[in-house]
């Protein structure tokens, strides 16, 4: 007992011991002895001298008061020689801030004058990094949870590595440049320009609003993206948008990796109010800009009188190439619009540009806030591009034509198949392609399939075409003999009468049946789903739902829709009076509206 | 001149009455007459020092809350209950203040180690059966006490004002919310606001530093007081004493039983010891042993310190403190059972556990083979409670999906 | 451990295991009696605090330039009046060493509005209830070329800086 007694009191006696030695040396302590000792042998009189001789290692910070919120920055006292120009390129962490004209300083009389002094400024307000911290693993920022590290030059151990090296540098200062200088200033900031013509030429603005640049109401809104962000993630949700949001349907941009700086040091900069403007300037810019809300700059001031050519500038200012192909641009998302003037005409185009949900209703296309005279002069050029595209047999057809959305193996995976909804169908699928009617196949290739992503192609395919194009399909993807779809007994038009009791009699069977997969609201999106592919049908989807014939829909109520999860409810129970009811209870979102 | 040089033996006696005790006579004394040992009886019956009996987890938690005073009333000295200043506080307590991180440490592990303590000492009380009849109202108030350190606990969790504390107190007032008819009141009035903000932080600075200390001690004092009046620590049943009753008739003052041979014919005469210097050797060695332990953990771990605290960007999870995840995880089932039924149900059965359970046999005993059911079920209690907790800690991720910690 | 407590509860004494455990009782007393002594000090170690929240004491007051010869200007945030005479500059406290109220700058010296002390150019009392002249501080060129004042430091009147 009296031997464990002591122990334990021993062991109380050392850790005190341990923590009260710990706190009578620093790291800064030492670099302030290193900078007296070394500052005595540079100095050139004996008064100087000392005056060093008589200082003792002791904190040292500046709280900055001017910009921003105040700012306690103890850097100074690891950093003490910072603005003693005989220290400078001496190694860290005795080396003095370089002076450039770059950053105003001036040169006069054979000395340096700062433009941003220090005593005013503080540390963190260019550099980030953590002001209060005082030994270099906090004040550095190097901790995970700290959320400014030094900006380009510290990297957290968590960061991804693939991003890692890119992000150093001290380019990514310029983000804090542009904390105080607007970009009117003279000051250059030649990344964070670039970034931000990069954020309108790859058509960021559609989807992503910023104070004062755009308005874009799809993607999260960036105004304070630099506040909540770190470089790494700014990176990466770049270059990989769903690492971090697995929802999300930000497509990925081909960008290089210069770009993607460029990009970054924009998004970094963007942090919310800027520290040297006063709140009646801050006023009057938020007063002044409701006039011209939401207008989307153009990028070329001296537009062409003709209205083709100037549709022509805009459609290539806006960066529409940026998702959709158009000629040798390619931006992999959105379908090709070369040559879209044979597709679809005036009157789609003009509606489609306004609102592109009201013709597809679950296009990722954003509604650009462009004027009147813009959309029509875009519409207008849209409608010239009527140059047929080459074509060969039908293999090539197929190549050109229908790869981009079904994929070159017809599984409907292709390179844009991920951004439409509905998805493109998978052609490989034998129990769909043999259920249903062959000619059903070439209207849908010639005439398209509305609320979808599938275009009518009878401006650039014959008829005879078509069917070689169908064949084509059939040989290569489905890979069987055609069966004779079997005769079902399927009214042609509802048997039911659309009456208030009949969509009650619906809305209950659908209830019960059809919201596991289809959902509550009908869109397609039930708990079920998720694990479905081909997704079910969204069943508000007007555009579809009026363009199909009554027989169409009874007949995949009642007899499923073979190579999808939707099954013949006939086998269930289900009467054609009651998928007669489920289709009133369908078309009556339609009238409804 | 002889009066001055007697001049510091004369405070010395005034303060110490009485030498270092050499007699049974004089330990008692010596524990009458010093103003902290009269908390002590005299004597103590053996079963009380058994380590193997209480493990000194009563005694360890009140350690603990004194260690929990002495640092917090330091922490006081540059602790702001400012949202705009609280965090920067926390970073110059890390920086520039000496010994700030230690004492940072030492408060933050102590407070865990309280509410683990606390919960542990409630179940000795259980499993030795010591809450039985005299004891009833005494495990009542160690009820109290136990839900007034998670309390505690929990107001100071927001005190760093980091994204953890605020998250963490933003869910665990929410399920405050869930109680039926008065949840979002209290809410209302625990954060002085609608949403966790200044008002919730200067609330919980106050109930934290004032408000509960205050209450906790003057609970703790009722209950180490009730320990003596319903005589002593729990123990086994003995036998009969043949004890030589009492003249009827004749008054006795309290030293009466100590200064005569009565001492030696009294309820239970062989199994008694004196205070000192038994109990407070062992009293002694529990409080070294916790410092030393709370020391060390502290030198060896950093309290965690967050990024700052970002309204508009919750972490994912965000979890509650951990004594709070068993009560997440279950709210993640059913809010308002697991937010409020459960632990209401829960927190009512334990008041009323001395109440219901009024059989006498088993007392003193750990795991009496007569309370195997009663102690099977507070097992079964404590075990779940301690999986809920563990699941919610290092087995939910992202979006409160299942995740394994390795 | 337990065996421990029955040797004390008992009271039984080995003969023998006397002096170790006397030394054994020395030992923790004066672990504990070291640990308590060390919390105690670390206690008002903790108290102090390293780094102050006001403007730090040693602060720089621009270029020398900015004081053409002649100058007295008072800076009141820092509290301290720049004096040039020529190429050479000091600094004089601008609180009163009376209450600490902030003495003004008149051509003639310094005055106090709170009790009506009166200091001469130099700092030197010629009236009123103050006690002693205004300290001067210690003025030095930073090697960025800024004047810098500490006014932790005080030095004895008319010591200037030849700048």
């Amino acid at each position: 007992m009296k031997i464990a007694l002591a122990i334990a009191s021993s062991i109380v006696l050392i850790i005190h011991g341990i923590v009260f030695y710990s706190q009578s040396s620093h790291g800064w302590m030492q670099h302030q002895e290193a900078y007296i000792a070394e500052a005595q042998n540079k100095a050139t009189n004996d008064a100087e001298r000392n005056e060093l001789a008589s200082r003792r290692p002791r904190l040292e910070q500046i709280i900055a008061t001017q910009f921003g919120e105040p700012r306690v920055d103890r850097c100074v006292s690891c950093h003490v020689a910072v603005d003693d120009p005989r220290f400078v390129g001496h190694a860290q962490p005795l080396r003095a801030h370089p002076y450039s004209k770059e950053l105003g300083d001036s040169y006069e009389n054979g000395r340096w004058e700062r433009r941003h002094k220090f005593t005013d400024f503080g540390c963190t307000v260019c550099h980030d990094g953590q002001g209060r911290g005082l030994d270099s693993f906090y004040a550095h920022g190097e901790d995970r949870y700290w959320p400014e590290p030094l900006i380009g030059y510290v990297a957290q151990a968590e960061w991804n590595e693939k991003y890692r090296q890119p992000l150093r540098g001290k380019d990514y200062m310029e983000a804090n440049c542009a904390q105080c200088h607007a970009s009117g200033d003279s000051v250059s900031m030649p990344h964070l320009e670039r970034g931000r013509r990069l954020f309108f030429e790859k058509n960021c603005y559609g989807c992503h609003r910023i104070d004062d640049l755009s308005e874009g109401a799809l993607g999260p809104d960036l105004s304070e993206v630099g506040k909540k962000w770190k470089l790494d993630y700014l990176w990466e949700s770049l270059v990989d948008p769903r690492a971090n949001t697995p929802v999300s349907f930000m497509p990925k941009f081909n960008l290089r990796d210069d770009e993607v700086k460029s990009l970054v040091i924009f998004l970094k900069s963007r942090r919310g109010t800027n520290p040297a403007q006063t709140s009646l300037q801050r006023y009057r810019a938020r007063a002044g800009r409701s006039a011209a809300a939401g207008q989307a700059p153009v990028l070329q001031a001296d537009l062409p009188e003709d209205p083709v050519a100037r549709g022509e500038v805009l459609v290539r200012d806006r960066a529409c190439a940026a998702c959709h192909k158009l000629g040798n641009q390619d931006g992999g998302i959105a379908p090709d619009l070369s040559f879209e003037g044979l597709m679809k005409d005036t009157q789609w185009i003009s509606d489609h540009f306004r609102d592109p949900r009201r013709l597809v209703p679950d296009s990722i296309m954003p509604s650009f806030r462009f004027s009147e005279p813009e959309f029509d002069a875009m519409t207008l050029y849209l409608t010239s591009l009527r140059t047929p595209p080459a074509l060969g047999d039908s293999a090539e057809i197929y190549r050109t034509l229908c790869a981009r959305c079904h994929g070159a193996n017809g599984d409907g995976t292709g390179p844009v198949a991920l951004y439409l909804d509905p998805a493109p169908r998978d052609l490989t699928k034998a129990g769909f392609m043999n259920s249903k009617d062959p000619a059903r196949f070439v209207r849908s290739i010639l005439d398209g399939v509305p609320g979808t992503a599938m275009p009518g192609w009878k401006g650039v395919l014959g008829q005879e075409q078509a069917q070689a194009v169908l064949d084509y399909v059939w040989s290569s993807f489905v890979r069987e003999p055609r069966r004779d779809a079997k005769k079902r007994s399927v009214p042609e038009t509802n048997p039911v009468v659309s009456t208030a009791e009949s969509i009650a009699r619906g809305k209950q069977i659908f209830v019960q049946r059809c919201t596991g997969c289809h959902g509550l609201k009908a869109d397609g999106k039930g708990p079920n789903s998720i694990d479905i592919l081909p997704r079910p049908r969204n069943l508000r989807n007007g555009p579809f739902i009026n363009a199909t014939d009554d027989r169409r829909l009874l007949e995949s109520i009642l007899y499923g829709v073979q190579g999808t999860a939707m099954p013949p409810w006939i086998d269930y129970g289900l009467t054609a009076n009651d998928a007669g009811d489920l289709l009133n209870f369908i078309r009556s979102f339609q009238t409804r509206r | 001149m002889e009066r001055l040089i007697q001049l510091p033996r004369l405070v010395w006696d005034s303060i110490f009455r009485h030498p270092l005790p050499e007699t049974d006579l004089g330990r008692a004394t010596t524990s009458f007459n010093n103003f902290f040992l009269h908390l002590h009886p005299v004597k103590v019956h053996r079963n009380t020092l058994r380590p193997a009996y209480t493990l000194g987890l009563g005694l360890i938690s009140l350690f603990l809350f004194i260690m929990l005073v002495v640092s917090g009333v330091l922490l006081m000295f540059y602790y702001v209950p400012s949202t705009a200043q609280a965090y920067d506080r926390m970073l110059d307590l890390r920086g520039t203040v000496a010994f700030g991180t230690f004492l940072r440490n030492m408060h933050r592990w102590a407070a865990h180690g309280m509410v683990a303590l606390v919960f542990f000492h409630m179940c000795r009380v259980f499993f030795t059966g010591a809450y039985k009849a005299p004891r009833e109202f005494n495990w009542v108030i160690g009820v109290g006490l136990f839900l007034l350190t998670l309390l505690a606990s929990f107001t100071g969790y927001l005190l760093p004002w980091d994204q953890l504390a605020f998250w963490a107190i933003t869910v665990g007032t929410s399920i405050a919310g869930y109680a039926p008819v008065v949840g979002q009141d209290v809410r209302f009035l625990l954060l002085g606001d609608h949403a966790v903000g200044q008002e919730a932080l200067l609330r919980f600075y106050v109930l934290h530093v004032v408000v509960l200390p205050v209450v906790i001690t003057l609970l703790v004092t009722i209950h180490f007081w009730r320990i003596r009046k319903d005589g002593g620590l729990s123990r086994p049943e003995e036998p009969e004493p043949t004890a030589t009753t009492l003249p009827v008739g004749t008054r006795y003052g309290l030293m009466g039983f100590v200064r005569g041979p009565l001492t030696k014919s009294g309820n239970v005469p062989d199994n008694a010891v004196f205070s000192w210097p038994n109990l407070l050797i062992a009293e002694l060695f529990v409080f070294v042993l916790t410092v030393a332990g709370v020391l060390a953990v502290s030198l060896l771990f950093n309290a965690p310190l967050e990024e700052p605290v970002n309204v508009m960007h919750p972490p994912n999870p965000a979890k509650a403190p951990w004594y709070f995840l068993g009560l997440q995880e279950m709210v993640s089932y059913s809010a308002f059972w697991g937010g409020v039924g459960i632990p209401t149900l829960e927190v009512l059965l334990l008041l009323l556990i001395p109440y219901l359970d009024r059989r006498t046999e088993g007392v003193g005993r750990w795991f009496a083979k007569e309370r195997l059911l009663a102690n099977s079920l507070f097992l079964l209690f404590s075990v779940i409670n301690i999986i809920l907790i563990a699941i919610g800690t290092f087995f939910r991720g992202p979006n409160w999906t299942f995740v394994t910690p390795w | 451990m337990s065996q421990g407590i029955v040797e004390i509860v008992s009271g039984v004494e080995h003969k023998g295991a006397v002096d170790r455990r006397s030394v054994l009782s020395w030992l923790s007393g004066l672990a504990l009696f070291g640990s308590g002594v060390i919390s105690l000090v670390s206690d008002f170690v903790f108290i102090k605090p390293r780094a102050t929240y006001g403007q730090p004491s040693r602060f720089s007051i621009g270029r020398p330039d900015a004081y053409p010869p002649g100058t007295r200007m008072a800076i009141d945030g820092r509290r301290v009046c720049v004096v040039r005479d020529g190429d050479q500059v000091a600094a004089i406290s601008t609180t009163c060493t009376h209450l600490g109220c902030i003495v003004g700058v008149a051509e003639t010296g310094f005055a106090c509005p709170c009790h009506g002390s009166r200091f001469d150019q130099d700092g030197t009392v010629t009236g009123g209830p103050a006690p002693r002249s205004l300290p001067w501080f210690k003025v030095n060129l930073a090697p960025n070329g800024d004047l810098e004042v500490d006014a932790n430091a005080e030095v004895s009147p008319g010591t200037y800086l030849t700048v």
